[in-house]
């Protein structure tokens, strides 16, 4: 049951755009639209709203490279594990909660290292990818998205975006808890 | 408050670096100016005083010298001199990539990246001029933590604009698309379809607006993991949302609510953890698609809810009241 499930998601992912591309044009063509010189006109803007995103990621990501690199999170990871100890997260899991908002690619490195640490089929390691499988990079996602519209006053999204991360790290953590762990 | 994180972050980054430096300083760990003795096999020998050969580190030694327990076993590490006749010169050492600690810093700081250079000097052969007793002296190392700080700002902002400028071809095939799809009427008719839907979590938008539509594609994009069309359609949907916006510049609650959705993270199969558990060997790779579907359902019910929350709040109306005094 769990394989036709999967291989039909797996399946549904790989005609999606094609099917969305005919559905497209097919529909322009019956409105009599015309496609070529709509599709170009749309397209001007690919350039403007990628090169309107620079100033907002370069911001963000000099921030988060920088944050990397100083090896802060070690201290941020030693300062916090007695609180999460309290709620039963394993340390080696802190990392990852606290990187996964900030960098894809730094969390996939640690994701991959507790893999290569604690075997992926671990508590640890079932815990850790589920973590990473069920979160976005929240802060790079804001940049972008922000940017492409010149958004500087954000408002209550970063409080509402670190609301989610972590009801979702805490919600992965229970449910690991629940069928792989010990509760 | 995106201000205050990132002042955060910048000035956290540099006194945790400027912390680690001068730990670094006192307690001496790359041990600068102090000397270390090696024994050398030779294994290469010219007239003008250059030689090469292998160094033996012994654990033990090494152990001492840092005052730390990293080294294992006993090291052989390439290595290059050159000497005057008296017995002193330059050296460099050839440090392998598993080469302990702190030597793989000091290499990957040194002026010949993976190699640790220096002076070497009472130089002594033994024997038939086979092997050699030795004397170094690296380079000094200091203030790794901030050279690393600014590298990586450096290579950051490059890797930024080069996301950026990675993305216009998307952009504009998915602009393309959906500028087709909107003069024909497609989207029009596709949020009117979901205007039952919509109407709760978008109660701002016009219910046959196009930005429902984007929405919806960003959305569906996401959950089936097709990252290259779901970024365009998202930033599609926020140009559409930013069209209704009355004060530009100004978060509006329907983008937030939006990307409350987007950075939820629903997604049906997560292909990279996935795909890294599969490498790392795991029995079972895909265990994680029900906890992980679930995780995100949390962070998506969670961030949606703190959204229609937090937007009662005068103080997060504030910005807005004020912007409008302005004009």
């Amino acid at each position: 049951m769990d394989v036709v499930v999967k291989n039909s998601i797996t399946i549904l992912s790989i005609i999606a755009i094609p099917l969305v591309i005919a559905l497209f044009i097919l529909w322009a063509l019956v409105k009599r639209v015309h496609v070529y010189e709509v599709f170009v006109e749309g397209a001007k803007e690919g350039f403007t709203t990628a090169v309107r995103i620079i100033p907002y990621l370069v911001a963000m990501l000099f921030a988060i490279g920088m944050f990397r690199a100083s090896g802060a999170m070690d201290i941020f990871v030693m300062v916090l594990s007695p609180l999460t100890n309290l709620i039963g997260m394993p340390a080696e899991a802190l990392p990852m909660v606290l990187m996964r908002p900030l960098s894809g690619s730094a969390s996939l490195g640690l994701m991959s290292e507790i893999m290569k640490t604690h075997g992926p089929d671990s508590f640890i390691g079932v815990l850790v990818s589920t973590m990473y499988g069920s979160s976005e990079t929240t802060f790079y996602v804001l940049a972008v998205y922000f940017g492409a519209v010149n958004i500087r006053k954000t408002r209550h999204a970063v409080p509402v975006g670190i609301i989610a991360d972590v009801c979702g790290m805490l919600g992965a953590l229970i449910i690991c808890k629940v069928l792989f762990g010990i509760l | 408050m995106l201000n205050y994180i990132w002042t955060f972050l910048v000035l956290v980054s540099l006194v945790v670096a400027i912390g680690y430096d001068l730990y670094d300083e006192v307690f001496d760990t790359y041990r600068n100016g102090k000397e270390f003795s090696v024994t050398i096999s030779l294994t290469d020998q010219s007239s003008s005083g250059r030689f090469r050969g292998i160094a033996h580190v012994t654990a033990e030694y090494y152990n001492a010298h840092y005052g730390k327990n990293v080294l294992a076993h006993n090291m052989d590490i390439p290595i290059q001199c050159t000497v005057d006749s008296v017995g002193n010169g330059t050296f460099q050492l050839f440090l392998p990539e598993q080469a302990p600690q702190p030597w793989l810093t000091m290499a990957k700081y040194s002026p010949v990246k993976g190699s640790l250079l220096g002076v070497i000097s009472r130089v002594r052969f033994v024997g038939t001029h086979r092997e050699a007793h030795a004397v170094l002296c690296f380079e000094p190392t200091h203030f790794v933590k901030m050279r690393s700080v600014t590298q990586a700002a450096i290579d950051f902002v490059v890797t930024a604009v080069e996301i950026a400028l990675g993305l216009i071809g998307v952009m504009a095939l998915w602009l393309g698309l959906m500028k087709i799809a909107e003069v024909a009427g497609l989207l029009t008719f596709i949020a009117k379809i979901l205007k039952p839907l919509t109407r709760k979590l978008f109660p701002d938008i016009p219910s046959d607006h196009p930005a429902i539509a984007a929405i919806l594609m960003n959305t569906a994009a996401n959950m089936l993991g097709l990252s290259n069309a779901a970024t365009p359609l998202g930033l599609k949907a926020m140009e559409e949302l930013n069209k209704l916006n009355p004060q530009q510049g100004i978060a509006t609650n329907a983008m937030i609510t939006f990307l409350a959705i987007n950075t939820g993270g629903l997604v049906l199969i997560p292909a990279t953890a996935i795909a890294v558990r599969a490498a790392a060997g795991s029995s079972n790779p895909g265990i994680i698609i029900g906890t992980s579907i679930i995780g995100a359902l949390c962070a998506t019910i969670a961030g949606v809810t703190a959204s229609k929350v937090l937007q009662r709040f005068s103080r997060y109306n504030n910005e807005i009241t004020n912007n409008e005094k302005e004009k």
